[in-house]
């Protein structure tokens, strides 16, 4: 009896301590990377900004060198320690001089002169200088581990220091997007400038997480990480308020929680309850919840639909142009034709013209160029926002295909495979309206939100693939050099990202190759451009569907003074996660609130 | 015990760690994606990097962690490895360590689910016993049928409810996470209140879900002993009922419990990946979650090796303890 009662004596006693002892264990010695701080200064709710993120699952703790991938992300807060030569803001469409003071080309685009801020300044105190940037551009080009490594082997030819403040490179072909491109952070985008003398002394820079020890230009220290939040601090040496950059920001503290994996209805409860000032993208439902339970929470278009701005990322369904059915320009021309965009707009946009037929965002520069009589003419020309089930129906009769008793187009038997491979927690509304338009118009259409999506679009296997574009932003090259032929992957081989459609055309390809090293301002870059758009829409190279929203939601009980369609501030997008994020923060006003 | 019985279960604990460790290695692999190029797909996709050439980088990488070598080569080295508790890097929160990463999320789960497991199985199995309990009174058999009801309700469900109304309705408890905002854990009262105020509502969507299933095996398990007549000599040797519901009745009910409990805490992850995502708690669910969903398969083997190591030794204690509950059970 008394080894009966000292075994459940034993059990519960172990449950009663082990919540208290276990739950404690955070608080003993902490493994590698996290950062736990001895003590932590008082900072006041209504001087913190708290923001939940809990997209990926949280990256490797305590990882913030930019160049230990792929574990390093910018998004989780990291943004507040890295700063680039200079940011663009999009809404505005200008540069925003940072580290450099100015980054001008020659005449022919094929040199590049970068004058840095004689008062930029690392965290450590020593001055950001020309080695740093050489430095910086020299390990793109040399390690292939690198982020933006291929496009520094493309362009670059050889970077020169000529003093602590001048940094020149030569390229390889004239680079007029380099500086744009490569160089100047935006949305999630650019390279940030690193210091030499940390960088150079780590044995293997791609594997070392960077911590508290890792010299940074930007304004506040990392002082707590785990796998619950992170914590940055300002700090008042920042170089930035002497240089005359920026005022010393009313955000002393940021805290970034990590959600994991909370439904975005709890997250959307924190964010009525006031604990989060802002978090991660939201569907549109949501967010007008949001703003109906809490009236200082708001968006980029206040508290009307669409409530948010255009992302860099415009969704087509893609599609393998190699693979039979769909290396018929016909058939996908058909596919296209099944596509309501009014209905889109309709159902989940509340009006809202977010159905697109192009395959960049309508940025101020951008929607210039759609509004060019050169692009309108071949807009007349292809009419690619048709909708014309009628049209479909001919081009697959033409095809050889006829209904079978499904109501499918089917040939020898066969319906075509029209099931679009997507991401549920961000394509959960889009995709199934569209799978249904395509089977109402006849397509053997379904939706796999599989965890094999983007594999099978990579494979090139049969179906179609739900994916944005994410390459221009100020004009139309990166994205129509998605489909430039040398970057056409064979059946069998992988395709890169945002190359599914593995699409060959030489007469494509010479306009892109002869629009490469003019300005974008050039009318010959205009003309060329206009043409090779009119053949994405002729050939229906993907099927451009939305443009992508940001909806972010605001909560202006503590902090004021978000980014918004009448407010643009910097006039950078609005994510406190974008490269740009940093400005958002430290934008922010306190509203008055204890 | 003998020896050769230990040495015997030694063995076989052994074997089932290396059963579990070559299926595990090969079910990941069997699948076409490939965790780096998605790893680097998200991250063009959501910025910081260069689409250009993504392949390159990509074969750069499998080739330093030793992917490009023949598969049967990886599973000798894994082997290896596993040998000396080196579960390698993560592929997808590379360079953290999966040692690291499992280190972080432990005290997470172990916190939480072993607690509720535990509360759940003294719960129910009381709730369970008082129900069959024939002197009972009437109010005290009726509190188990709401959780027997409760059975039916799936965690994630439960802690829907639970979030809703006490948390965002009644703001009688946190919406979620491990402790407070901003928060630096130490050890403190305040800190730890804040803790346990953080870990009830996860506690009770598991156990809701799970002191049903206790309750309904104890009092089915109550009811046949009743007839028992060691039961009715002890009620005609005039003990007392207490003495009797304790050493006679609950004794004698909770030893096949006492065996569920230690299956029962083998399947306790698998409510730790909804629930821990569901509160925002990065325990050992939260990680699995993640690792599973970016095919992380060093991050994958280093968990389902852990836990099942943890799982076969727990086992085997247990088999080990189990005659000093029950005598009639001896270890030969």
């Amino acid at each position: 009896m008394l080894k009966f009662k000292l075994a459940v004596a034993a059990i519960i006693a172990a449950a009663a301590l082990a919540a208290p002892t276990v739950g404690y264990a955070q608080a003993t010695p902490p493994t590698t990377g996290e950062i736990k701080p001895a003590s932590l200064a008082d900072v006041p709710r209504n001087q913190t900004l708290v923001v939940g993120w809990g997209v990926s699952g949280g990256e490797p703790i305590g990882d913030t060198n930019p160049w230990a991938l792929p574990g390093y992300t910018h998004q989780a807060g990291n943004v507040l320690m890295w700063e680039p030569l200079m940011y663009f803001a999009i809404f505005k469409n200008e540069y925003i001089p940072w580290l450099a003071d100015s980054m001008d080309y020659n005449a022919d685009f094929t040199s590049l002169t970068i004058k840095l801020n004689k008062d930029a300044a690392w965290s450590d105190g020593t001055p950001v200088t020309s080695a740093d940037v050489a430095y910086t551009f020299e390990q793109q080009l040399a390690n292939d581990k690198l982020p933006y490594h291929a496009n520094f082997v493309q362009f670059m030819d050889s970077v020169t220091t000529p003093d602590p403040l001048t940094a020149i490179v030569k390229f390889k072909t004239p680079a007029p997007r380099f500086k744009f491109e490569v160089l100047s952070l935006k949305f999630d985008t650019g390279i940030p400038i690193v210091q030499k003398a940390w960088e150079s002394k780590q044995k293997d820079y791609t594997a070392v997480a960077g911590g508290t020890e890792i010299p940074h230009s930007g304004p506040y220290n990392i002082v707590a990480w785990n796998n619950v939040q992170k914590i940055y601090d300002l700090r008042p040496d920042w170089w930035a308020i002497k240089a005359g950059r920026h005022a010393v920001p009313a955000v002393k503290r940021v805290i970034v929680v990590n959600t994991l994996d909370q439904t975005v209805d709890t997250v959307a409860q924190r964010l009525v309850t006031n604990e989060f000032d802002s978090s991660t993208d939201m569907r549109a439902q949501i967010i007008g919840n949001i703003l109906d339970q809490n009236k200082d929470v708001s968006s980029w278009t206040g508290n009307e639909s669409p409530y948010g701005y255009l992302d860099w990322w415009p969704n087509s369904l893609w599609m393998n142009t190699q693979l039979a059915p769909y290396n018929d320009p016909n058939i996908r021309k058909a596919m296209s034709l099944a596509i309501d965009r009014d209905k889109i707009n309709e159902v989940l946009y509340d009006g809202a013209k977010i159905a697109s037929i192009y395959p960049f965002p309508l940025y101020p520069n951008l929607q210039k160029f759609a509004d060019s009589p050169e692009v309108k003419a071949e807009e007349a020309k292809y009419n690619p926002g048709e909708f014309n089930l009628d049209k479909s129906a001919a081009l697959m009769t033409a095809a050889g295909y006829a209904k079978n008793g499904d109501g499918l187009w089917a040939k020898d038997g066969k319906t075509i495979n029209a099931v679009i491979q997507a991401f549920p927690s961000i394509h959960g509304d889009i995709a199934p309206i569209l799978a249904e338009m395509l089977h109402t118009a006849g397509f053997d259409s379904d939706v796999n939100f599989g965890t094999d999506a983007y594999q099978n679009m990579a494979d090139g296997k049969p179906g179609l693939y739900l994916f944005g574009h994410g390459a221009s932003l100020f004009d139309p090259f990166e994205a129509l050099n998605l489909f430039h032929g040398k970057y056409s992957a064979q059946i069998g081989t992988t395709a890169g990202n945002s190359r599914f459609s593995r699409y060959k055309n030489a007469e494509f390809d010479a306009l892109l190759d002869d629009a490469s090293p003019r300005a974008s301002d050039d009318p010959k870059f205009q003309s060329d451009l206009a043409q090779a758009l009119g053949i994405y829409w002729r050939d229906t190279i993907d099927i451009p569907v939305i443009q992508w929203l940001h909806r972010i939601p605001y909560n202006n009980h503590y902090w004021k003074n978000w980014p918004s369609s009448t407010n643009l501030a910097d006039g950078t997008n609005g994510a406190f996660w974008a490269q740009t994020g940093m400005l958002v923060m430290t934008g922010l006003q306190p509203s008055g609130a204890q | 015990m003998r020896p050769r019985l230990l040495i015997k279960r030694l063995l076989f604990l052994v074997l089932v760690i290396w059963a579990a460790s070559t299926i595990v290695f090969f079910i990941p692999r069997l699948s076409s994606r490939n965790a780096l190029r998605e790893r680097f797909a998200e991250l063009a996709r959501t910025g910081g990097f260069s689409s250009t050439d993504m392949e390159k980088i990509i074969a750069s990488m499998q080739k330093q962690f030793g992917l490009d070598q023949p598969l049967l080569q990886q599973y000798w080295q894994y082997l290896n490895n596993l040998v000396h508790l080196d579960f390698g890097v993560s592929l997808y929160k590379y360079p953290a360590t999966v040692t690291e990463l499992i280190a972080q999320a432990l005290p997470w789960s172990i916190s939480l689910l072993l607690v509720t497991t535990i509360l759940s199985f003294v719960i129910g199995n009381l709730l369970g016993a008082i129900a069959a309990w024939p002197r009972s009174p009437r109010w005290m058999r009726g509190i188990a049928t709401p959780f027997v009801l409760l059975t039916g309700v799936p965690p994630v469900i439960m802690g829907v409810l639970l979030l809703f109304f006490i948390g965002f309705r009644l703001k009688l408890l946190p919406l979620g996470g491990s402790y407070s905002v901003g928060l630096i854990p130490d050890w403190s009262w305040p800190f730890f209140l804040d803790l346990m105020a953080h870990q009830i509502l996860p506690a009770l969507a598991l156990i809701f879900g799970s002191v049903g299933g206790w309750v309904l095996s104890m009092r089915g398990m109550g009811i046949t002993i009743q007839g028992e007549d060691y039961v009715n000599f002890a009620e005609h040797k005039g003990l007392t009922p207490g003495r009797i519901f304790r050493d006679y009745y609950l004794r004698n009910t909770l030893l096949p419990q006492v065996t569920g409990l230690a299956l029962a805490l083998g399947t306790v992850v698998t409510s730790a990946i909804i629930v821990e995502g569901l509160f925002a708690l990065p325990g050992i669910g939260s990680l699995i979650n993640v690792a599973i969903r970016a095919n992380d398969f060093p991050t994958i083997y280093g968990i389902v090796i852990f836990i099942t190591i943890a799982v076969a030794v727990l086992m085997a204690i247990l088999e080990f303890v189990y005659p000093l509950i029950d005598p009639r059970v001896k270890n030969e």
